[in-house]
This record gives C-alpha cells, structure tokens and sequence, in this order.
C-alpha cells in the first residue's frame, strides 16, 4: 500500500511537561503562570489550555528540559493554587511534529493506531498552521521517530529531524 | 550549533492575523487503554473527510480528552459520527465558535508570546475556550462574538510585519 505523503518531521530536544487541571479560575492560573514564566525568561515550548470541559479545566505545557528544577521551584514558590488545583508533571518528554499535506485527522488516526501497538504513550497534541505535534516520553521518541518514518513517505532530501540549531532568547547583546 | 538571538522591537511582531468564524466545537474525553479504539473511529472513512481547523488533546488521569474546531457542516457531521459508534462516544458539542490565529518569527523558541497573548485578552474581558500554542502559532478558540474584539485588541499588542 502506498505511504501517505507528508511534507515533514520534526523533534524537539528533551522537554519537561506540567499539567494543571482544577474546578475553576482557570483564566486566572494561565494569566498567572503565563506571565510568571515570562518574568523568568522561560520559554513555553507547546501550551494546550481548554476551559471548556464540564468537571475541570486544564492548562498543560512543555518547556526546556534544562529549566524543569527552576520551574517547579518558582511554580511551588510562587504560584498558590486555588483549592481543587492540582499539579503534575513529566520530567522527560519530546515533541514529534508532523507537516502533513492537508490531511491532519488521517494522520491523527494512523499516529494513534500505530503508537499504541507500540505502546507509545501520546501526552498531548496540538495542531498548529502547518504540523501537528504529539508530545510523548523522551525515552521513547527515537521509537516514534522511527514508527512514523515507517508509516508515512518523506519528501526527499528532507531536512535533519532532530534540531541541529539550538536557539535562546537573551536580552543580553554581545558586546553590550 | 547555538544562536543567540536578542529582540528589540517596541511590540511583538506577527505576520499577521487569521480568523475563521461559524465553527463548531467538540469536546470528548476517551479512555487511555482505548486509545487504539479511538483511533479506529477516526480512522472511519466519513471522518477522514473532515477537514478540522484545530485540535488539541490533553492527558488527564486515565484518560485523554479532545477538542475538535470544525466547519459547521463537518461539525454537525462528526456530532452524528461520534454518537454512531457501537459504543457511543459522550461528547460536548457547541455551536457558534471562532478560531482567532497568529504567527511570528521564532514564536516557539521565545519566552513572553503566550504572556502578551493572555494578557491581552484578560485586560479586554474575553474568555478563551481553548487554545493551542506549537510550532511558532498560536490558536484561540473564542465565543464567536468576541473574535472582532479579540483581533482589535491583540493587533494593539502585536505589530503586523509588512
């Protein structure tokens, strides 16, 4: 059977995800965590939030793995929970992002078949203008990689998968 | 390879601002020991004709739970597919939502985007319902009425690139 064509593959390097869920004034805690990480110069590499479910809200996210002891300390420090919030999270996780060629839920099904005969977990998804990222465990995501380049054809001459430019916001200009 | 990039822009530039309004929104949560199950029923030849604006999915406790942003008409179709499944499939379904979106250089690699997103936002009174931020983009799922509000204000925070 002929693979389904994807315009790309991307992974992320090693991520930390936290996952907040509670009753209500979920609007108040992603405000608060939003703006508590961009005092602290941390960036959020992948957000899902939906205040929208019946029982509890949700506000989940990934960042830099070398930031996970920073974060925890400033989100226990400095970050009180409303009652009912409850925090958890991974430690280490990775981002897989597939470029799909409009074809989004196809590749949403084949992903989650195919992960979970591998029993690769899937800790998030999100889709964005032009991927579909799957946020799994790190220590499988070599795996997944490779599950995926197995399912799906990749255009020719691709690009590396995993990240070879690391890039950092600073505020601080060389030479300053 | 490390680059070190440092911003000095008096707003946050975006390349621009892109909406789509008459969306429906469905909400679903599936058991985790079923997720193969969960992808069979997406697998259904009537669903893989949809075409969603917007997914994200969330680990809960034991469970997964998704939020699915679709024209009206697809919409009312995955309402109808969900409920046909051997094991129907409860799920929230709400009609009209909008879908406010956005992009900018390296938004994924840069810290305070999200901040100057939901601030804006809180300060205009809009809720979100659901939102997604990957790969450089940020996705807000709004009550419809507030998406002309919403681009009004996050156009004030966030500089068009032209």
């Amino acid at each position: 059977m002929e693979k389904l064509k994807i315009g790309g593959l991307k992974q992320s390097l090693e991520l930390s995800q936290f996952d907040m869920r509670g009753p209500d004034s979920s609007e108040k805690i992603v405000l608060g965590i939003s703006k508590l990480l961009a005092s602290k110069e941390i960036n959020i590499e992948f957000l899902t939030y939906n205040s929208n479910r019946n029982s509890y809200h949700q506000l989940t996210f990934c960042i830099n793995q070398d930031k996970f002891s920073n974060t925890s300390k400033i989100l226990t420090q400095e970050c009180p929970l409303p009652m009912g919030w409850e925090v958890n999270c991974r430690e280490h996780v990775g981002i897989i992002s597939i470029f799909p060629h409009h074809s989004g839920i196809e590749i949403l099904a084949i992903v989650m078949l195919s992960w979970a005969e591998q029993s690769i977990p899937i800790r998030g998804i999100s889709t964005s203008l032009s991927a579909i990222s799957f946020v799994t465990d790190y220590h499988v995501i070599d795996k997944a990689v490779k599950v995926v380049q197995d399912l799906f054809q990749l255009p020719d001459n691709h690009a590396p998968i995993k990240p070879e430019i690391l890039y950092y916001q600073s505020t601080v200009v060389k030479g300053d | 390879m490390e680059t070190i990039a440092v911003y000095r822009e008096s707003r946050i530039k975006t390349y621009g601002f892109q909406r789509a309004t008459d969306l429906a929104l469905i909400e679903f949560s599936y058991p985790l020991s079923q997720i193969k199950y969960l992808g069979e029923i997406l697998s259904q030849d009537d669903i893989q004709t949809l075409r969603p604006r917007f997914i994200i999915a969330q680990e809960t406790d034991h469970e997964i739970s998704f939020v699915f942003c679709l024209p009206v008409k697809e919409g009312r179709d995955f309402h109808a597919s969900l409920k046909k499944t051997p094991s129907p499939t409860p799920h929230t379904y709400i009609y009209p939502v909008g879908l406010i979106f956005f992009h900018g250089p390296h938004f994924g690699d840069r810290y305070g985007i999200a901040d100057a997103t939901f601030c804006t936002l809180s300060k205009a009174d809009i809720k979100i319902m659901a939102s997604g931020c990957s790969s450089s983009s940020i996705f807000l799922v709004l009550v419809q009425d507030d998406i002309e509000k919403a681009e009004e204000v996050l156009a004030k925070t966030f500089e068009v690139a032209k």
